[in-house]
């Protein structure tokens, strides 16, 4: 059974390392939007409602570099675009009631979505989903806490090489949608696309457009009995 | 930030997730082919964050240390080392090479 091998579960480890991935990126997100936001209860708060690390950076960097506020503000709207169409994404695969997927939606994030989608059930996305979202938030928010109120215990993230961690985790993340010809095809598909359009386009726009590598990938024909 | 940018932040952000959850969902349900796309949706876009967390800094393309961070992650993921070794092995090699390097 191909799928039973290729599918990502959620055991200890994965969780163990989803959780210390995004306590890692809690640390070292929130001391430096505290840094510029200089407020503790406005950075725990933005954590909490904004619900996008790469929304806040993506404003406080377009700030840094002398932009208004609107531009700041587009700028962390469409670095955010990747969340909708992974919520798009998940949603084919959920079979659950209005306000159960608008919660899954609100939360949508690549790990758990990544994950997830791997499940050959509804009730196997479902289930996942919400583990893999747990492990993160409970991660995300005790880095917060001690970004926030305890500082950098971290010290220099990029001397630690932390700022490999969360590449490497999205890789472990569709690891197993690679083994997979249409998966392969819409990663470097997904991934050239956005390569190329890094040094040209606008943030976040080659995000966007790397959904194209899924269209891409739909013309690869699948042997049958695969997927 | 604001209060009032927070919120607007907050808004933008949440409102493309419903939308995606909600017309993207309807998209699938009334067109099938679409179902296929979805699930392949998740390896294109999380491979374009792979490659704007590893090559990339400001809006320029650079090769440097987390390349060869990832490049092990990536080996361990093809023979389906556990997550947490895979990912403790990205920040030791790349924090290794930096120390090595003075980098």
């Amino acid at each position: 059974m191909a799928d039973a091998d290729l599918r990502v579960k959620p055991d200890w480890g994965v969780l163990t390392g989803i959780a210390f991935t995004f306590f890692a990126l809690g640390v070292t997100v929130n001391v430096l939007v505290l840094e510029r936001v200089g407020s503790e209860i406005k950075t725990v708060v933005a954590a909490i409602v904004v619900n996008s690390a790469t929304s806040e950076l993506a404003y406080l960097a377009v700030r840094d570099a002398g932009g208004s506020v609107l531009a700041a503000l587009v700028a962390g709207w469409v670095v955010a675009s990747r969340f909708g169409l992974l919520a798009a994404g998940l949603g084919g695969r959920l079979q659950v009631g209005r306000l159960h997927r608008a919660l899954a939606g609100l939360q949508s994030f690549d790990p758990n979505v990544g994950v997830a989608v791997q499940q050959p059930t509804s009730h196997g996305v479902m289930r996942v989903f919400w583990m893999v979202t747990l492990a993160m938030h409970a991660g995300w928010w005790s880095g917060t806490f001690v970004g926030v109120f305890l500082g950098n215990i971290i010290g220099d993230a990029d001397r630690l090489g932390l700022d490999a961690v969360f590449p490497a985790l999205m890789l472990a993340v569709i690891g197993n949608l690679l083994r997979q010809r249409q998966g392969m095809t819409a990663a470097l598909a997904g991934g050239g696309l956005c390569a190329v359009l890094v040094p040209i386009a606008p943030a976040g726009v080659p995000i966007i457009v790397s959904l194209v590598g899924a269209a891409i990938a739909m013309r690869v024909r699948v042997p049958e009995g695969t997927t | 930030m604001t209060w009032l940018v927070i919120a607007l932040l907050a808004a933008g952000v949440a409102l493309q997730r419903l939308a995606g959850m909600f017309v993207g969902t309807a998209l699938i349900a009334r067109f099938p082919a679409f179902e296929r796309l979805a699930s392949l949706i998740p390896a294109a876009v999380v491979s374009a964050v792979i490659v704007q967390l590893t090559f990339t800094s400001k809006s320029s393309l650079v090769i440097d240390e987390r390349l060869a961070g990832v490049a092990v992650a990536g080996f361990l993921v093809w023979r389906r080392a556990p997550m947490v070794v895979t990912i403790v092995a990205a920040a030791a090699v790349t924090a290794f090479i930096r120390a090595a390097f003075g980098l």
